[in-house]
């Protein structure tokens, strides 16, 4: 039987945008829910602020990032510190604008339609990723 | 002068969804005038705006864990927070108010919520 790693997924939880609140939900619908088994989380700013663990998993093992909005700020943040992911998600390709100023950060729940799209995709993503694994 | 308040948000464990439904207490509710928030991954690109945000800003920053992350990227690009919140300290004080988990803080976590709004709203300018 050979090897099939974890997959890392790294959300943005963006504080200031819905977009944030939507990749942290969908992110937690995959560690909890989606492929418990197969997924470890690592806390984004703990690429910066950690022991140095986060950016050696990262280096070595594939990671998925989803971002609220087109900064991308988990993306880069993971590129920056550690390594280029194997995914990239931009929450704003679903939503389209998904940081605008006067819509409320915390209004997405766990159970919207937009949320369990993104996890299913991500869940997608992790069973290619493992599969392809050399 | 402006109040920014930063969660560390993490998403491992419970005392990081209690540092951010804290925050959003503060930046959502009726104090929402006075306190606002940014996302803190911008602190890790080094965003311009986010950076002058934080200079021009008096910062309450809210952690979960002892990496204190939301402190550190404060302190990252040049920020010095006026008050530092480590969520473990705040529970110790109030043992009843613990939280389930990082997918639902219970009524022991938005306990915890509350006491650290209230913090924040009585006494500034003191590390906790």
């Amino acid at each position: 039987m050979s090897f099939k790693p974890k997959v890392g997924i790294v959300s943005c939880s963006g504080e200031d945008c819905p977009g944030g609140s939507v990749s942290r939900a969908a992110t937690l619908a995959v560690l909890h829910r989606l492929r418990p088994a197969d997924t470890v989380t690592i806390c984004l700013p703990l690429f910066l602020a950690g022991s140095g663990a986060e950016r050696e998993f990262a280096r070595h093992f594939p990671t998925i990032t989803v971002d609220g909005c087109g900064k991308m700020c988990a993306a880069k943040g993971t590129a920056k510190y550690s390594s280029e992911p194997a995914v990239k998600i931009n929450i704003g390709d679903y939503i389209g604008h998904a940081c605008t100023e006067d819509d409320g950060k915390t209004m997405v729940s766990e159970d919207t339609h937009v949320v369990e799209q993104v996890a299913n995709d991500i869940a997608s993503h992790i069973d290619r990723l493992r599969s392809e694994w050399r | 002068m402006k109040k920014v308040v930063v969660p560390c948000s993490g998403i491992g464990k419970a005392f990081g969804a209690v540092s951010r439904e804290a925050t959003h207490l503060l930046t959502e509710g009726r104090h929402s005038n006075d306190y606002r928030t940014i996302c803190l991954p911008l602190l890790m690109t080094e965003d311009t705006e986010a950076k002058q945000v934080i200079h021009d800003s008096e910062v309450y920053t809210i952690d979960g864990c002892p990496a204190k992350c939301a402190s550190t990227l404060v302190k990252h690009v040049g920020g010095k927070p006026v008050m530092e919140i480590m969520v473990p300290k705040v529970l110790a004080v109030n043992k009843d108010h613990k939280p389930d988990t990082v997918l639902d803080i219970g009524d022991g976590g938005r306990l915890l919520c509350q006491d650290i709004m209230k913090i924040v709203l009585e006494s500034g300018g003191k590390e906790q």
